[in-house]
């Protein structure tokens, strides 16, 4: 068998992780982002808010609505890898504007709106549905380290407790995207208090943002703990052992989760430096056998992560 | 869980193992005794080659007789039609090659294993000649009584000479020992070219295996005992052309064998194979401008399996379907083995071996080609159908259609321009190959154009693996003669499902982490 020191491969991940802590019957909760969304609201966490949703090719009549707004985002409910995303930032006369730049007439975001219902952007292919929803205006302090598109922060949570965290910088590469794989760029997070060290792009380690030249380390999270917070609450709505949380940071309405992921990718262990085994050791070794992640608070959680964080750095 | 699951695939390869043991040892009772004495593999190899006119190649294969055993068999008929017919009066089976049009040359391969017995006659003593044998024996003697062309049984001279060699009265035992010693002593051996006649050779007395057995057929004849000529080869190790021609007698409700030219009386040698009975020829052939064809024969290496369960039993047009499926999950092996040790992407699982399956028809160079081409056509459809804004399921019927009137504009081209052996491609590999260019639309939507590619190279080359692996022989015998071997492949893969080690593409995707942990130790 081939091993690298603390590094997680997928073929584990998948094993021993995603497959034995995420049971099949709670995925579609997270796959689907209108399902996320509700469960969310549920149990008043913040994310943002749901417009309209558009689930057959005959409600495409629903988009003369357009005509009243400004800003907003159109997304497939079962998207993955911020595909089929269009975000509007701006009306101009009969067109809008997208966060690229592009002028859409309405023909063009219906066309891309029965793109989404034919499945052109979901899982496998099968039908999907759209909906439109609130755009996020990133917090400021994110304005000199990304090009277009929001930054997100990755919180990995495993068993409950948040582990390993990064800020993800969309680029000119990827399309305003927050995607590692798309070209985005990612930034490790101190998770002891939300501030960025350097940075991956392409799996090359990087200390400036190829499109800003701005030095990415350094950048203190806002809401930081506020963040821990939630993270630690999500176990206890989706019953996943292992997820990533997207966050963003809106700059009116603070810390928003955009979507949860049952598969998140290993790229976060370029962008922290480090690879995830041991944090996921200690927390197995802290818990002990399953279900006891059922029992535990949120506080109680935190109070791990913190005990997680003192043995990791000792 | 891990133990559950090596417990598992332990058990599946003991079960492999017993099922196998069991089959070489308990199964097979009829043959394993004897595999090692006389149990030979023989290849017959067909070079046909054709300047487009109708072809046909006809061939006797061999039968089952009480002293041969034909099993294994397998054909490999190059896209040719290929049937089986058997004889009504000769019990003959003989196989059938045809083309329509046959241009350029191919190459049949007809391999069987045979486990022949040696056998020793007894020729009961005093059995009387009948006078009238043609009422004696029933209608269908009549063939083995009769004179033919080149076996003249009632020719003044055979008759003749019959008369000086026997008298009227012998038993049918001594008259055909004293036809036997005739033939054997008179006449000299000698290889020659064409056939000779049984009258011939009586002028002459020189002659090779084919008209001595013909003047030995003729004499016993004429001396009112049914006979016939029997060809078949000479089981030996190496390459070989030459048949060889014996007779029958029929003495005493039985088939009893004659070869004079090697002088076994009424004894056939254990390496002795029989393919056809009468005074026919091997092979025929129409409307080919050159045919070649030689035998490969050795000792047999697989053990016999046992035979009403074995896969060789079955009908043999079936035999291909159910080898093509056997090779499925060779393919998902290799595909297992890319993935989740390697790391490289592919289409999905199924992809590769499909492609895999259809390199198997249309040889891996042109199927290499056909998968770039198609999928460079695919990708300049589809970058030419964006600026159409069209959805996607129509989108990738349009360059599914595009892709198939190409393939027919290259056939329809190729056949008007002579090159016919561009018709032969059969359905299966197309579809396949424009399959493809559905999956590389479908990932390059999802996850873009490079990744799309890259999807596309990976599933090329762990094709190519799967290809050659599936093409190399021990595997293909193997498998066929022991199906139970998919346990084992079941077990491989349970195993290959619990490994958690870095894939090996993963490893060049972390290396900058290297870089770090470096730092930090140093």
């Amino acid at each position: 068998m081939i091993t690298a020191p603390g590094l997680l491969g997928m073929n584990r991940r998948n094993i021993d992780y995603i497959l034995s802590n995420n049971s099949r019957k709670f995925y579609p909760l997270v796959d689907n982002k209108l399902l996320t969304k509700q469960l969310l609201e549920q149990h008043g966490i913040p994310c943002p808010m749901l417009y309209f949703e558009i689930k057959h090719n005959f409600e495409l009549k629903l988009l003369r609505e357009l005509k009243h707004m400004k800003e907003f985002v159109v997304k497939p409910a079962r998207g993955s890898a911020g595909r089929g995303i269009l975000p509007i930032t701006e009306q101009i006369g009969k067109k809008w504007k997208t966060a690229k730049g592009e002028l859409l007439s309405k023909e063009d975001v219906e066309y891309h709106v029965s793109n989404i219902l034919a499945g052109l952007y979901s899982l496998g292919g099968a039908d999907d549905h759209a909906f439109l929803e609130y755009y996020v205006r990133s917090h400021p302090i994110f304005r000199p380290i990304s090009y277009q598109g929001v930054p997100d922060i990755r919180l990995i949570i495993y068993r409950g407790i948040p582990i390993i965290s990064m800020l993800r910088l969309p680029t000119k590469e990827s399309g305003g995207r927050a995607n590692l794989h798309q070209g985005a760029v990612g930034a490790g997070l101190d998770m002891r208090d939300g501030i960025t060290i350097g940075g991956v792009h392409r799996d090359r380690l990087i200390d400036n943002h190829p499109d800003t030249d701005t030095k990415i380390a350094g950048i203190r999270i806002p809401f930081w703990n506020d963040i821990l917070e939630i993270g630690a609450r999500l176990y206890d709505i989706f019953k996943l052992g292992y997820i990533g949380a997207d966050f963003v940071i809106d700059q009116l309405l603070g810390p928003l989760i955009l979507e949860l992921n049952a598969r998140p990718g290993l790229s976060i262990q370029l962008a922290n430096r480090e690879g995830l085994r041991p944090c996921l050791d200690i927390i197995d070794k802290m818990l002990g056998p399953k279900p006891v992640e059922n029992e535990l608070s949120p506080e109680k959680r935190l109070r791990i992560f913190r005990e997680m964080l003192a043995e990791v750095n000792s | 869980m891990n133990k559950k699951v090596y417990f598992a695939a332990f058990l599946l390869i003991v079960i492999t193992a017993a099922l196998i043991t069991s089959r070489i040892f308990y199964g097979g009772q009829t043959i394993r005794p004897e595999f090692k004495r006389s149990l030979w593999r023989v290849n017959i190899i067909m070079d046909l080659m054709g300047t487009g006119s109708r072809a046909k190649v006809r061939f006797t294969l061999p039968k089952e007789t009480e002293r041969q055993t034909i099993y294994n068999e397998h054909f490999n008929n190059e896209g040719m039609v290929f049937y089986i017919r058997d004889r009504e009066n000769t019990k003959n089976r003989i196989g059938f090659w045809r083309s329509e049009l046959l241009n350029g040359s191919k190459t049949i391969k007809y391999t069987f294993s045979v486990l022949a017995k040696s056998a020793d006659y007894q020729i009961p003593a005093g059995l009387v000649r009948p006078k009238k044998p043609l009422e004696f024996y029933p209608a269908e003697f009549q063939p083995w009584l009769l004179p033919s062309i080149e076996i003249q049984s009632q020719d003044p001279r055979i008759n003749q000479y019959l008369s000086k060699t026997i008298s009227k009265n012998d038993a049918v035992g001594i008259a055909v020992q004293k036809i036997f010693t005739f033939v054997t002593t008179k006449v000299k051996y000698q290889s020659e070219k064409g056939s000779k006649d049984a009258t011939s050779t009586l002028d002459q007395l020189v002659a090779d295996c084919g008209g001595q057995a013909r003047l030995f057929v003729a004499l016993s004849r004429a001396a009112g005992i049914p006979s016939r000529i029997v060809g078949g080869v000479i089981l030996e190790n190496g390459v070989k052309k030459i048949t060889h021609v014996w007779a029958e007698n029929y003495i005493g409700n039985q088939w009893i064998p004659f070869d004079v030219v090697n002088r076994h009386y009424a004894y056939m040698p254990a390496n002795y194979l029989e393919l056809y009975r009468g005074d026919y020829i091997l092979i025929k052939h129409v409307g080919l401008s050159s045919f070649n064809y030689f035998f490969s024969m050795g000792r047999e290496t697989i053990p016999p399996v046992d035979q009403p369960w074995s896969l060789y039993s079955l009908p043999l047009h079936f035999q291909n379907t159910i080898y093509a499926l056997l090779l499925l999950p060779i393919g998902t092996l290799v595909v297992g083995f890319a993935r989740v040790i390697i790391g490289i992407p592919t289409f999905g699982t199924f992809a590769p071996i499909l492609l895999a399956l259809a390199f198997r028809e249309i040889s891996v160079f042109v199927g290499v080609s056909c998968v770039t081409g198609v999928v460079f056509l695919g990708w300049l459809m589809r970058t030419l159908l964006d600026y159409f804004k069209i959805l996607i399921i129509p989108r990738l019927s349009i360059v599914i259609t595009t892709v198939v009137i190409v393939v027919i504009a290259i056939m329809m081209t190729g056949f008007h321009s002579g090159k016919r052996e561009m018709l032969y491609v059969s359905l299966f590999p197309i579809v396949i190959i424009t399959w493809i260019i559905e999956r590389f639309a479908v990932i390059q939507v999802e996850d873009g154009t490079k990744a799309a590619f890259q999807g596309a190279l990976g599933t090329t080359v762990v094709a190519i693996g799967a290809y050659y692996l599936m093409e190399f022989d021990f595997v293909k015998k193997y498998l066929f003669a022991f199906p139970e071997i998919l346990l084992t492949i079941i077990a491989i893969q349970l195993l290959l499902g619990r490994y958690t080690g870095i894939r090996l593409t993963e490893l060049f995707r972390f290396n900058e982490l290297k870089k770090v942990y470096g730092k930090k130790q140093s």
